[in-house]
């Protein structure tokens, strides 16, 4: 299996016990304000903030860094060289010279910015992913009036992802079986691209059965659930908080541009 | 007044998107209650005549009627899964939400019934099947038994009088086979059941039919049938070891 179709942790935690409808509409609350902000001060303290939320989370730790090492490796190639890409405004003094690099007062606050917003959004998802299992927090979006057609994809997505995944495993074994081994050559492109063909024609006969199989059982396109959730005042404080304190950072992030 | 048969086809004919002739002139009857077998080679047209049972695959000809419905008739089409209920042989065709509590909620959902007896039946249907206490697994997660019993309970709960069972025994080990040989005896429905596992039909079903080539070759008891010998070979099949 791999890291990024591994299963979700939900370990028990404060957050865990929550109304996931209420936690879903806090948290995506707080991602918008996190994506409004503009201001250094403002950005840390919503890093901070997403912390706090992680660790009442209880996020497992090897889990939550893993997933911050992934977005590492997106954010580098455009964090990095922003410093030495934006110029200072007119008259402004360089913050630093070396050889013909010039790091930019406007440079590293965007960088800054970029990692410390991403950071932030990243922790709040991952807060919400591991809180719930997903087919709770997606039938909380239903509950909230998300589509049903979204929450069905959604969810036969996530279902159908590990078959997929095992599918692709039994192809890679049996090419290693057979003496494949990844080189740059003709043959390996071929191969890759006959497996890549296998898989998609694999994948649609399977949907048309999994159609056939939910057509068998009634299914007209409306998406039909079951739920328990219950609204208790733990929940509203909760949401009240987290969108509070998103409020008020957006306004303070508004003054001080 | 002699009841209605379960299931009624007459010249049955069904032909793949391509055009090929999936099925052609099928024609026969099942009594309410019965347990019949339904035999062929890999591509003799079962799978394809399940589905057009069901209302899933539009015939081209003849008639079908399944518990005295229609299911060309898009009204009629639409009571058809209280009714009737298909057992994939891929269990994880059947098995699309993301717990076992879901999935077997999800056909007494799409009937519309009230929450309380969706969950009345998914607890009955679970213990029908010995997985009392699976409900908030992931399918996933599941042997290849388990998958198998957790689908056929997604059919029980819908409460069906006809059940329709697609290679049931595939990638089931003895015991796991065995345990369902006795699970598909004891219910109380109208079976058909298609599989190349030959003893569970002998174990399972008093009448066999034969399908190759989508057209039916033979109807009748179902020791009859997997004993002719040059009849299984000609059909690339063979006779059940406990009729040699």
């Amino acid at each position: 299996m791999t890291l990024a179709f591994a299963q979700l942790p939900c370990p028990d935690s404060p957050l865990r016990r929550l109304d996931p409808r209420w936690k879903l509409a806090a948290l995506l609350g707080a991602m918008v304000a996190v994506l409004l902000l503009r201001t250094l001060p403002t950005v840390a303290s919503a890093l901070l903030g997403a912390g706090v939320l992680a660790l009442l989370a209880r996020l497992p730790r090897r889990w939550y860094w893993l997933r911050l090492s992934a977005l590492a490796l997106v954010l580098v190639p455009f964090a990095l060289p922003l410093p030495f890409l934006l110029p200072e405004p007119a008259g402004g003094v360089p913050l630093l010279q070396i050889g013909g690099l010039t790091l930019s007062h406007n440079g590293l606050h965007a960088a800054l910015l970029l990692v410390g917003k991403s950071v932030a959004l990243l922790t709040l998802a991952l807060v919400l992913l591991a809180t719930a299992p997903l087919d709770a927090t997606l039938k909380a979006a239903h509950a909230l009036h998300v589509p049903g057609v979204l929450i069905q994809l959604c969810l036969l997505t996530y279902r159908y992802i590990f078959v997929f995944v095992g599918e692709l495993s039994r192809l890679r074994l049996a090419l290693r079986l057979r003496g494949y081994r990844n080189r740059m050559s003709g043959h390996c492109y071929r191969t890759i691209g006959h497996v890549t063909g296998t898989l998609l024609v694999r994948s649609h006969e399977r949907g048309e059965r999994v159609a056939q199989a939910m057509r068998c059982r009634g299914f007209t396109g409306t998406f039909h659930s079951l739920t328990d959730f219950r609204t208790r005042p733990r929940d509203v404080v909760f949401a009240l908080v987290v969108v509070t304190t998103a409020m008020a950072l957006v306004g303070w992030d508004l003054s001080q541009r | 007044m002699p009841p209605e048969p379960a299931i009624v086809v007459q010249n049955l004919g069904y032909a793949y998107p391509q055009g090929r002739m999936a099925l052609q002139e099928v024609s026969f009857t099942l009594q309410e209650g019965e347990s019949v077998g339904l035999v062929g080679p890999n591509g003799a047209g079962k799978t394809s005549l399940f589905l057009c049972l069901a209302g899933v695959l539009p015939r081209k000809t003849g008639q079908i009627r399944v518990a005295n419905l229609d299911p060309a008739d898009p009204v009629q089409r639409r009571q058809l899964p209280a009714h009737i209920g298909v057992v994939f042989q891929d269990s994880d065709d059947q098995l699309f939400n993301a717990t076992v509590f879901d999935d077997v909620a999800f056909g007494p959902l799409n009937l519309g019934l009230p929450a309380d007896e969706v969950r009345q039946r998914v607890v009955e249907a679970l213990e029908r099947v010995a997985l009392r206490g699976f409900e908030e697994r992931v399918p996933f997660h599941l042997s290849g038994g388990e998958k198998r019993r957790v689908a056929l309970a997604g059919i029980l709960a819908m409460r069906p009088h006809i059940l329709l069972l697609d290679e049931p025994s595939t990638h089931l080990d003895p015991r796991g086979r065995r345990e369902l040989i006795q699970l598909i005896q004891s219910l109380a429905v109208t079976r058909l059941i298609a599989a190349h596992d030959l003893e569970l039909i002998l174990e399972t079903c008093q009448r066999c039919l034969l399908l190759d080539g989508g057209r039916l070759l033979a109807d009748g008891p179902v020791h009859t049938v997997l004993a002719d010998a040059a009849l299984m070979e000609k059909h690339g099949l063979e006779v059940p070891y406990s009729l040699r």
